[in-house]
C-alpha cells in the first residue's frame, strides 16, 4: 500500500430480483443499480421490474440505509420519449438517487425534471476532456471498461487538482467496473449482435454470438487455420479481487459489479468478497491467503474464468475456454416452501425436484430473505429423522426467518 | 386462417415490425413498445388474423423479432 486510504470507494453491487437486491444489501453493497421496462441494458431479462416497483425497490433500499441508481441507458428513439418521461418522473418521485444515462434525450429530460444524472459506461468516457464535458450535466461518470489503472488514476487525479465539481456542485465521482462479464468490443460500440441476428446489444437485447466457438477458414483454400482456442471473441470476465489495492488506490469514488442478469446467490458472494477484501484494505490486513480464500470463492459463482481485464495493460487474449460458466459449484433447484411454523421457527418444504441427502449443503433464496446457505447436518422427513429425501416428501429444518412459497431451497453441488 | 400472434409485454421496442410492415404495426408513443393494429387482444397478447398473401412477409418480421415474441401460425 503506498499511502493509507481513510475512506473506501463506494461499493455497488447489480441487481434483477427481489432476491438479488436483498442478497446485494445480505453482502454489503453501499449502493445498487436497477433497470425497469425495456429501456435498460438487460431488457431480454425474464424478471424485469416495472415503472410499478420503483416504490418497493426504493422503500428496502432506503431502510436498510442504501443508494439505488436506475439504469436507463439503452439508445433512446423517439417512440421512447413518453416512457423515459414517466419513468425518470416515477424514480424521482420515489426518491430513487440518480439515472445511469448515455443517451443525450435521457439527460436532458432529468435535467428538466431534476433529476441526478450519473453517466454510463455506453457512453465510453476515457479521457479528462469527455469527464469534464458530462461534469456538466452528471455528478457521476463511470469510465469505459477498456482503461488501464493507470489512466484511471490520472483522469480522477486530474478532478481532484482542477477541483472538477459535478453538475450539483459536489466534487466529480469516477465509477469503474471490478468484476464481472467484459466484452470483446468497446461499450455501447458493439453491433455484432444487431448484425446478425438483428438483435441490439445497444437496446439491451446482446445476443452474446461472441461468446460461441469460432473457426477460421481461409476461403481460397478451404484450409481450416489452427487456432489454441475457438472462443476467439469471448474474454474472461473481469475480477479484481487480487488487485483491489490498486484499484482503490487510483481514486476512484465507487467501484461497481456487473451482473444484473445474474442470479441471488452471484450478486451474494460477489458482493460480499469485495465488501470483505475492501475493509481489509482498509484495516491494513489485505493478505494473500485472503486473497486466495476470496477468489475460490468467486469461483463457486457464475464466471467465464478470471482474468484483470484491461487494468493492467495486458494485450487481449484472455479468452474463455467455454461458452458458458466454469463455476466450480451448481445450484440444483430442490423444492419450494411450503409452510412455516413461526413459534419453534422451523421451515417446512415440499422437494419437488431430485433429492437431497444429510449432510447437504443447501441454499434457500427468496424475494424477502435474499440467500441464506446452510449445511444439512440434521434431515426431517415426513416428521421424522432421515437420510434422504427424494421427489414428494416433505423437510423440516430449523430455520429463523418466515418463508413462503416464493422461497425456493437448492442443492450447492461440484460442477 | 392464418394469424400473427404478438405477446406485447416482452417488447423492447426495437421498430424492426414497423419497418417491415408499416400497414400492420405503430410505435406506441405511450409506452414505446410496438402495437399490432386491429388485433384481438387478450391478456396483452394481440392476435391478427391475417390473408395468405400477409403470410410470407409477416414471417419475416417475426423472424426479425430480436426477442422472437411474433408468431405466424
Amino acid at each position: 500500500m503506498k499511502k493509507s486510504i481513510l475512506q473506501l470507494p463506494e461499493l455497488l453491487s447489480p441487481v434483477g430480483s427481489y432476491e438479488s437486491l436483498q442478497a446485494a444489501i445480505q453482502g454489503g453493497a453501499d449502493s445498487i443499480y436497477f433497470g425497469v421496462e425495456q429501456l435498460n441494458m438487460r431488457a431480454k431479462s425474464v424478471n424485469a421490474f416495472g415503472v410499478e416497483d420503483l416504490e418497493e425497490i426504493s422503500k428496502i433500499c432506503k431502510e436498510n440505509n442504501i443508494k439505488c441508481y436506475l439504469t436507463l441507458n439503452t439508445v433512446i428513439y423517439d417512440h421512447d420519449i413518453q416512457l423515459a418521461k414517466k419513468i425518470i418522473k416515477e424514480a424521482k418521485k420515489q426518491g430513487v438517487n440518480s439515472i445511469i444515462a448515455s443517451d443525450f434525450a435521457i439527460i436532458e429530460l432529468c435535467r428538466k425534471e431534476g433529476m441526478p444524472v450519473h453517466i454510463s459506461t455506453q457512453a465510453n468516457v476515457s479521457n479528462l476532456e469527455s469527464v469534464q464535458f458530462f461534469s456538466q450535466a452528471a455528478d457521476v461518470i463511470v469510465l469505459a471498461r477498456e482503461l488501464t489503472l493507470k489512466q484511471v488514476e490520472q483522469i480522477c487525479g486530474n478532478i481532484k487538482r482542477k477541483k472538477i465539481k459535478g453538475v450539483s456542485g459536489e466534487k466529480l465521482k469516477i465509477e469503474i467496473f471490478i468484476h464481472g462479464a467484459l466484452c470483446m468490443a468497446v461499450s455501447g460500440k458493439c453491433y455484432m449482435s444487431l448484425h446478425t441476428q438483428n438483435a441490439s446489444a445497444n437496446r439491451g437485447a446482446c445476443t452474446q454470438n461472441c461468446r460461441r466457438p469460432y473457426k477460421v477458414t481461409d476461403l481460397e483454400t478451404n484450409e481450416e487455420l489452427v487456432i489454441d482456442n475457438e472462443y476467439i471473441m469471448s474474454p474472461k470476465d473481469l475480477c479484481t479481487i487480487d488487485i483491489l489495492d490498486l484499484v482503490v488506490h487510483t481514486g476512484a469514488d465507487v467501484l461497481k459489479i456487473e451482473g444484473r442478469g445474474k442470479s441471488a446467490d452471484y450478486v451474494y458472494t460477489v458482493t460480499k468478497c469485495y465488501r470483505e477484501a475492501l475493509e481489509s484494505i482498509r484495516e491494513g490486513n489485505y493478505t494473500k491467503d485472503k486473497i486466495a480464500r476470496w477468489t475460490e470463492e468467486l469461483s463457486t459463482v457464475y464466471n467465464r474464468g478470471f482474468w484483470e481485464g484491461y487494468y493492467l495493460g495486458r494485450k487481449l487474449g484472455e479468452w474463455t475456454p467455454d461458452p458458458g460458466s466454469i463455476a466450480t459449484t451448481k445450484k440444483i433447484y430442490i423444492g419450494k416452501s411450503t409452510k412455516y411454523y413461526p413459534k419453534i421457527q422451523v421451515a417446512e418444504f415440499l422437494v419437488e425436484s431430485g433429492s437431497i441427502k444429510k449432510g447437504d449443503a443447501i441454499m434457500i433464496i427468496g424475494p424477502k430473505i435474499g440467500v441464506v446457505k446452510e449445511q444439512l447436518d440434521e434431515l426431517y422427513v415426513n416428521g421424522v429423522v432421515s437420510n434422504e429425501a427424494k421427489k414428494g416428501d416433505k423437510i423440516t429444518l430449523p430455520f429463523k426467518d418466515k418463508l413462503s412459497a416464493s422461497d425456493k431451497v437448492y442443492k450447492i453441488v461440484a460442477n | 386462417m392464418p394469424r400473427i400472434i404478438h405477446y406485447r409485454g416482452k417488447c423492447i421496442g426495437c421498430n424492426i415490425c414497423y419497418e417491415m410492415q408499416a400497414d400492420m404495426w405503430r410505435m406506441s408513443k405511450k409506452d414505446g413498445k410496438a402495437t399490432l393494429l386491429k388485433a384481438k387482444v387478450k391478456k396483452d397478447i394481440y392476435m391478427l388474423e391475417i390473408n395468405n398473401e400477409q403470410v410470407e412477409l409477416s414471417k419475416r418480421t417475426a423472424n426479425a423479432c430480436p426477442v422472437k415474441i411474433i408468431k405466424v401460425l
